[in-house]
């Protein structure tokens, strides 16, 4: 078993497509990280000067001149009153004249936003996306250059091949994965010390506890599209089978009218696994239209627990499936 | 009797159509292979070798029969006897954007063999500058040998090879044929399929002959091809003649196929025997034609009576090799 773990993992190391992959996975993550750390880059002098310019040519713009000369004939009218007329007029440029700051909304980087809805969520769906194609390919290009069949002149324990490939492929995408999302949250560690912004307490120990489950999530989705290719025998017949299901399903649905619940859909499961439970208002059931406070009734969860289950038994089903049709079917 | 290395009873295997129609592609064969020796397996397009060589393998499921390799049960047993055993079904099928070689490490290194065991696998049979190619430009040629290699990996007792001269050169169909006789000659038991019937009849000590998933005759090439060869003599006198040669115990017919009179059919091993026989009376040969049957026309009057369903007739042509 050794032995053939050690050929699977060469294997995948030797296929081009599986190398353009992980290429693919590594310079993605560093474009994201890169584009973050520029939009959340900190003001810079000339772009203050240029803000406090554009400030002042607006001043002095006639009708905010003539705004000006009106908020200080009635102060009161602008909540302006009170003081005397030097007080008066600072109030009312304040109140009336545009201000730097309003041309200056770039907001910081905020690691606890990163990591609840921003890039960091981002960077661990594609890399989902391309360990799942990772899955495929490797196995797809067996099945489609027929070297399957000679492999298994060498080891015809068909249970054990399938093993050996499906562990390498875990292991290599959660792997992968996890080096992967790791150097993201460090890379974002270092542009957030560098900018010297405080981060509360125990925001690292959560982001790497994001990169656990997200490198979980990019291992089962490595597994999963190696599991159904296993049993489709062709990597375009697995794509095609899940993006049909994927449309079809959701079409489905929708023409009988079956409400769909929040739980079925995948990405609602990878993304309370990945930011530990979501939570969802349901218009729909009675009552729970709208308001100022949503009552609890209506609120839906799906938890990082839940989506675990939901991936787990998917995996399952589909890798006992592939299993057991890999062990009985006649290879070409 | 010599133990036997390939044995099938009953073997079976049906496919469902895309249409849902039942095809029977082998229908009840037995198959005995003894060991050592190159072993011929023939018959026609679509009559079940491959999906035969695909059961005994492991690739292809049996529908109903039983088999064993080396004495064991297969597929069961199979793990246990697979590293005795090399085989190229059909095409070589490998990765193509791999070198040659980086195919090959990966198959002997999933059996735990160490690396240098590629590269006399790949020189012997002559790959060696171009094993560091990629697999997808060899010619048909190369990769035929490059499966032919994979087989050597493992040193096998038996091996098993589906057409392995396709698409080789004259000289590649001659070194092949070389080698397999080579590892016959070693005691390596070669069962061989393939449609070049002369080049099996050079190097098969025995042969199966396989029509429509069903055995069809199998035994010694000597014996499937017949005893002995048939000389056409023309002597002056046939009536002289043919007392002479019946008198030293051959068989004699006129030939009755609208040749010139004074010509006769005679079965003699050799047609040195028959010169010999007449001189000794004095009689001359003005000329003397050799024909053998060879296996190539056993395998048509059999597999051609197969698919019409008639009557075995005997007929034997020309030999070529003039023996
Ligand atoms: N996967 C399959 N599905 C359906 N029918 C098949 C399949 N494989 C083989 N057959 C059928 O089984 C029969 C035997 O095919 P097989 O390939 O064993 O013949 P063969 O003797 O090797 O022929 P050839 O000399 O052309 O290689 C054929 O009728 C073929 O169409
Ligand atoms: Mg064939």
């Amino acid at each position: 078993m050794i032995a053939l773990l050690r050929v699977e993992l060469t294997r995948l190391r030797w296929r081009r497509a599986v190398v353009l992959l992980l290429l693919a996975a590594v310079v993605i993550p560093a474009l994201v990280l890169a584009a973050t750390a520029w939009n959340t880059r900190p003001v810079s002098e000339a772009e203050r000067r240029n803000a406090e310019l554009t400030v002042e040519r607006e001043a002095e713009q006639p009708y905010m001149q003539r705004q000006l000369k009106r908020c200080e004939a009635k102060p009161e009218r602008w909540g302006a009153a009170g003081g005397g007329a030097d007080e008066v007029e600072a109030a009312c440029a304040e109140a009336i004249l545009p201000q730097a700051e309003w041309y200056l909304t770039r907001s910081p980087l905020d690691l606890v936003q990163e990591r609840e809805e921003g890039s960091a969520i981002a960077v661990a769906v594609v890399l989902g996306a391309l360990m799942l194609l990772l899955g495929t390919t490797f196995v797809g290009h067996d099945w489609n250059s027929g070297s399957m069949s000679n492999q298994l002149l060498f080891e015809p324990r068909r249970a054990r091949v399938w093993l050996a490939k499906g562990l390498t492929v875990l292991a290599v995408t959660a792997g992968f994965a996890a080096l992967v999302l790791a150097a993201y949250w460090t890379g974002l560690w270092a542009i957030a010390s560098s900018r010297d912004l405080d981060l509360p307490d125990g925001t690292m120990t959560e982001a790497y506890q994001q990169v656990l489950r997200g490198a979980a999530l990019c291992g089962v989705a490595g597994l999963g599209g190696y599991a159904l290719t296993m049993l489709f025998r062709s990597t375009v017949a697995t794509l095609g089978v899940m993006f049909a299901v994927a449309l079809a399903g959701a079409t489905l649905l929708g023409v009988l009218g079956v409400p769909t619940h929040h739980w079925v859909l995948p990405h609602n499961n990878a993304m309370a696994v990945l930011v530990d439970g979501i939570e969802f208002t349901v218009w729909e059931r009675p009552g729970c239209d709208g308001g100022p406070r949503v009552p609890d009734r209506c609120v839906e969860r799906i938890t990082a627990f839940g989506g675990a289950v939901y991936f787990a038994v998917i995996t399952l089903a589909a890798s006992a499936a592939s299993l057991a049709s890999f062990g009985r079917r006649d290879v070409p | 009797m010599s133990e036997l290395v390939i044995e099938a009873e009953g073997l079976r295997k049906e496919f469902r159509t895309r249409r849902g129609e039942l095809r029977v592609a082998v229908q009840g064969l037995d198959l005995a292979v003894p060991a050592g020796g190159v072993h011929g397996f023939l018959g026609p397009n679509g009559s079940g070798k491959t999906t035969t060589i695909r059961m005994l393998l492991g690739l292809a499921r049996a529908t109903a029969g039983t088999m064993r390799l080396f004495g064991q049960p297969v597929p069961r047993r199979l793990p246990a006897v697979v590293g005795r055993v090399g085989a190229v079904v059909e095409m070589p099928k490998f990765s193509p954007n791999l070198t040659g070689r980086q195919n090959l490490l990966l198959l002997s290194r999933s059996i735990g063999a160490p690396d240098t065991r590629v590269d006399a696998a790949v020189e012997s049979v002559g790959l060696t500058d171009r094993d560091r190619d990629r697999y997808k430009s060899y010619s048909l040629g190369m990769k035929q040998r490059l499966a032919i290699a994979a087989t050597l990996l493992k040193d096998p007792e038996l091996l098993i090879l589906d057409e392995p001269t396709n698409g080789l050169d004259p000289a590649g169909i001659r070194e092949i044929r070389d080698m397999i006789r080579g590892l016959g000659a070693a005691g390596v038991t070669v069962l061989l399929s393939s449609h070049i019937l002369a080049e099996v009849q050079q190097v098969c000590s025995s042969a199966t002959i396989i029509g429509n998933g069903r055995l069809l005759a199998s035994g010694r090439v000597e014996d499937l091809v017949g005893g002995d060869a048939v000389h056409r003599i023309s002597v002056p006198d046939a009536a002289a003649a043919r007392s002479t040669l019946e008198s030293a115990g051959f068989v004699v017919a006129p030939d009755s196929s609208g040749q010139p009179e004074g010509t006769l059919l005679v079965e003699a091993e050799r047609p040195a025997e028959v010169t010999r026989a007449l001189a000794g009376a004095g009689i001359w040969l003005s000329e003397l034609t050799s024909m053998r049957p060879d296996l190539e026309t056993v395998f048509l009057q059999l597999t051609a009576a197969d698919t019409l369903g008639g009557h075995l007739t005997a007929h034997t042509g020309p030999d070529g090799g003039r023996s």
